[in-house]
């Protein structure tokens, strides 16, 4: 496959410099604290947390929305922090993918229409287009759907057209915001496995943000925030099902009200 | 907190999503209050002002009350809309059908009291402005003073409060309250796509080209004969072109996908195929509304500039006396003319006309002839060119008016010879368009030479004429005050007449002006509306689209494209149909109406820009505080 080969450049993909992010307001609001992390290329990386750990801050810092208020991040060797607003959109277009909970895909696009947006955005040619959407969907199992609506199909299917959206440009890092949030758990299986393919054959680097810990056993390695700081990281084994008893267990000393652990966040 | 409480904190907390209905309901409350209060200025009712004027504006009055009246109604279906969610989380908690109805019937009272008031207020803020704007228009003597309008405020309070209190009833009797599932997922655009019928699209374009041809080609009295069975035509026409024919456009685009995949144009052709229908009925509504505007202003400005140019053309001196019938030119009343100009101290310059008229020419009329040297004097006082008429050759002069098509009319003198005592012939060399001898249609202009060597005349007139320096307010003081003293007709002051007609043509210009504008800018409004009903599902759209990297820029060029679509379809449509009406009424008056038209339809255009620069700024802006929160 074409992005394959497109993987070299640095070693270390992602890395985070002692990020802080202070939240001023009437109440000045510290969500992150001297966080530090490196992501390998081609890593699978977790990050979990109760609520209000600040794992969505750190995520928006990464995916570029948002800026930490202190430290640096640098993406494959860049410092997007420090682009122009229209220079960001670009980076953020070019080299990064995202899967949300809710989807995102556009109700008024059929399946295919909203898997190729991020290259009709950059003006890539329609044949081009074609061939990539389709080969993407091959591997996601979606091709009978691409001709349907977002409201023709299951939240499973919808999650997997996402996800071809989110890799269909190559991006050097796939950010994926509770994914299975939204799914049951059939569904939330296909869709981490397909995470899991993504990241495996075409050496996607990938960074997840879940409470469930049933999804965070696909990981590589996963990292635990708490009040707004690194807590611990553990990193799976051979199998994954020593892998999920050890993030339960590190759950459960992270000790977040119990309700943090559900698979749906309202977010 | 008891119910009317929770309704009106609803209200008041909830401002944005009420200030759109809130703020079309108040301007809808403005405008007829603004009508309401230079209707009822005193000035009017001191007899000065005929009846049938003041009948005139108290029909415009009503129709101003009706439209708004169906104005408030879209308002608040399409804002009711805009909340089929919220009703559904109320019912989810126990509201019942009937809360509902209450709930929506008080605050719409609530809404329409506020809105009324603050309309009245607003309005007579303006008052003052409308009234000197009406004072320049309308040529009143008197000077529209402002005054406290108790009779309009009255008015309006009553007529609003009752319209409002009716449309409330209305609106809350009819709220379906459909399923709690659908009224939930009411915000996901669910719906499918909407698709065009082939036959009707055809039957669309084939109405608006029958409509169309039927108007460009008729002439004359046919005008009016066609002009109902046209309006439907057009009407109906238009309503497919805008739920069919457009339809069917986004879905020819769609299927190109070099085109519909590049750039944004997916995220715009996408969405605007979904919005098609929803928009459908605006665009038409405001289509309609614009054609009428386009149509009737132009028309009475249409038929004011030919009435006008008509008659300046039909009067090219400031002032003429022609005796009337035997009766031989009255040397003192020439002299009164010249005195009262002098009085004044207006420079003019004077002089005495006489025709003579010939036979022998045609076989059954006489013809006008003129020496070059008297054509040449009133060539110069009206600005016309002058002649050169050679020792044996005549020149053919046609009369150049608007009511009468000279040109098809003439009695070919071109053609024919004319006589000298000597029995020579002289026969025409050239032909020349003029209107330098008022009210004479074809006539020869011969050298002096000539014209002493020609026979008796049949008859002959003299006429005097007067042309001053620069035309003021003097020169129609002298005018109305002359006319008294000459027998009816024998006099023409073309400044006086002009005044008098602008006089008592000013209100209908005023009115019909007035009732365009407001159905212009409701049109608008309408507009605006349909734009901010959409803002939820935008700011959805691209909060999602952003977050994958869209900038800032593309945001705008899709946003610019969406509310200049939806600003201009209707408009441009409009424009057209106008173009169309106007054309037909040109041909009606056989007057050439393209200026007229071009400074009416030009400036709604303009208008029209500028309210969308104003709309997809706002827009912008709203849209971009929102994403970045």
């Amino acid at each position: 496959m074409i992005w394959i080969e497109a993987r070299k450049g640095e070693e270390i993909m992602l890395e985070i410099k002692n990020a802080g992010k202070v939240y001023e307001g009437k109440i000045a609001h510290r969500a992150l604290t001297d966080v530090s992390l490196k992501v390998e290329n081609g890593e699978f990386v977790g990050i979990m947390g109760p609520s209000g750990s600040g794992k969505t801050t750190l995520l928006n810092m990464i995916s570029t929305i948002d800026q930490p208020t202190s430290g640096e991040i640098v993406i494959d060797g860049e410092r997007p922090h420090q682009l122009k607003k229209q220079k960001l959109a670009e980076f953020r277009r070019q080299s990064l993918g995202f899967v949300f909970q809710e989807f995102n895909l556009l109700p008024t696009l059929t399946i295919e229409e909203n898997i190729v947006l991020p290259l009709t955005l950059d003006g890539t040619k329609v044949r081009e287009m074609e061939t990539r959407a389709l080969a993407i969907a091959r591997k996601l199992g979606i091709e009978d759907i691409l001709n349907k609506r977002i409201t023709e199909v299951s939240g499973g299917q919808a999650q997997r057209a996402a996800i071809a959206r989110a890799m269909i440009h190559e991006p050097r890092l796939l950010l994926a915001d509770e994914p299975t949030g939204n799914l049951d758990s059939k569904s939330s299986k296909d869709v981490m496995e397909m995470l899991e393919t993504m990241n495996k054959e075409e050496g996607a680097t990938t960074l997840l943000v879940t409470h469930d810990p049933q999804a965070a056993s696909y990981c590589d390695r996963v990292v635990f925030i708490r009040d707004g700081k690194l807590y611990s990281e553990i990193h799976k084994g051979e199998k994954r099902q020593p892998f999920f008893q050890q993030i339960m267990d590190t759950l459960s000393f992270l000790g977040g009200e119990h309700d943090d652990l559900s698979s749906v966040r309202h977010s | 907190m008891t119910f009317r409480q929770f309704v009106i904190r609803n209200v008041f907390r909830n401002r944005r999503l009420y200030a759109a209905y809130f703020l079309s309901s108040m301007f809808t409350v403005m405008v007829f209050f603004t009508f309401a209060n230079f209707a009822f200025h005193p000035v009017f009712y001191d007899g000065s002002i005929n009846s049938n004027a003041l009948r005139g504006m108290g029909v415009a009055g009503g129709l101003i009350y009706v439209f708004s009246f169906f104005f408030v109604l879209y308002s608040m279906s399409v804002f009711l809309q805009s909340r089929k969610k919220e009703f559904g989380v109320l019912m989810i908690h126990g509201m019942s059908t009937r809360q509902i109805r209450s709930m929506v019937f008080l605050e719409n009272l609530l809404i329409g009291v506020v809105a009324t008031m603050l309309g009245i207020g607003l309005g007579l803020l303006f008052s003052k402005a409308v009234l000197l704007i009406a004072e320049n228009v309308l040529i009143i003597s008197e000077s529209l003073s402002f005054y406290m309008p108790w009779n309009a405020v009255a008015v309006t309070f009553l007529s609003f409060t009752l319209l409002f209190f009716f449309i409330s009833l209305f609106v809350a009797f009819l709220l379906r309250t459909k399923k709690l599932t659908s009224l939930i997922k009411s915000d996901q655009s669910s719906k499918g796509e909407p698709k065009a019928s082939k036959l009707l699209v055809a039957f669309s374009v084939l109405l608006l080209t029958i409509g169309y041809g039927l108007a460009l080609t008729a002439e004359g009295l046919d005008v009016i004969r066609f002009f109902l069975p046209v309006a439907i035509l057009v009407t109906i026409g238009t309503y497919f072109l805008f739920t069919q024919l457009n339809v069917f456009l986004v879905h020819r685009l769609k299927k190109r996908k070099t085109l519909y995949w590049k750039k944004t144009n997916m995220i715009l052709l996408s969405d605007l195929a979904f919005r098609m229908k929803d928009n459908a009925r605006a665009f038409f509504m405001v289509a309609i509304i614009s054609t009428v505007a386009f149509s009737a202003i132009g028309s009475l400005y249409g038929a004011q500039s030919y009435l006008t140019k008509g008659l300046i053309q039909a009067n090219p001196y400031d002032f003429t006396y022609n005796p009337v019938g035997e009766e031989a030119a009255d040397k003192r009343k020439v002299e009164k003319v010249s005195g009262a100009l002098e009085e004044e101290g207006v420079e003019y310059q004077t002089e005495r006309v006489t025709m003579s008229a010939y036979n022998g020419i045609l076989p059954e009329e006489s013809v006008w002839i003129i020496p070059d040297s008297l054509y040449n004097t009133l060539a110069s006082m009206t600005d016309s060119q002058k002649v050169e008429v050679g020792q044996r050759e005549a020149v053919v002069i046609y009369g150049n008016l608007l009511q009468i098509n000279t040109v098809n009319q003439s009695r070919g003198l071109m053609e024919e010879e004319i006589p000298l005592v000597s029995g020579e012939t002289i026969s025409p060399s050239s032909s020349v368009t003029s209107n330098v001898l008022p009210g004479v249609t074809d006539y020869y202009v011969v050298s002096e030479e000539t014209y002493e060597s020609l026979p008796e005349p049949e008859t002959s007139t003299t006429q005097y004429v007067w042309q001053v320096e620069s035309s003021g307010d003097e020169v129609v003081e002298v005018g109305l005050e002359l006319a008294e003293s000459f027998p009816p007709g024998s006099l023409t002051a073309i400044d006086a007449v002009l005044y008098q007609i602008n006089k008592s043509y000013g209100p209908v210009l005023f009115i019909g002006l007035f009732i365009g504008i407001v159905f212009f800018l409701s049109a608008g409004s309408f507009l605006y509306f349909r734009l901010y009903t959409d803002f939820e599902e935008d700011r959805k759209k691209f909060s999602a689209i952003r977050k994958m990297g869209l900038t800032d820029k593309e945001m705008n060029r899709v946003v610019t494209k969406q509310t200049g679509l939806l600003f201009f379809a209707p408009i441009i449509v409009a424009l057209v149909h106008g173009a169309v009406a106007l054309s037909a009424l040109s041909s009606f008056f056989d007057y050439n109406l393209v200026q007229e038209a071009a400074y009416v339809l030009g400036g709604f255009a303009v208008i029209q820009v500028v309210y969308f620069v104003v709309a997809r700024t706002l827009y912008t802006r709203q849209l971009v505080r929102q994403l970045s929160r």
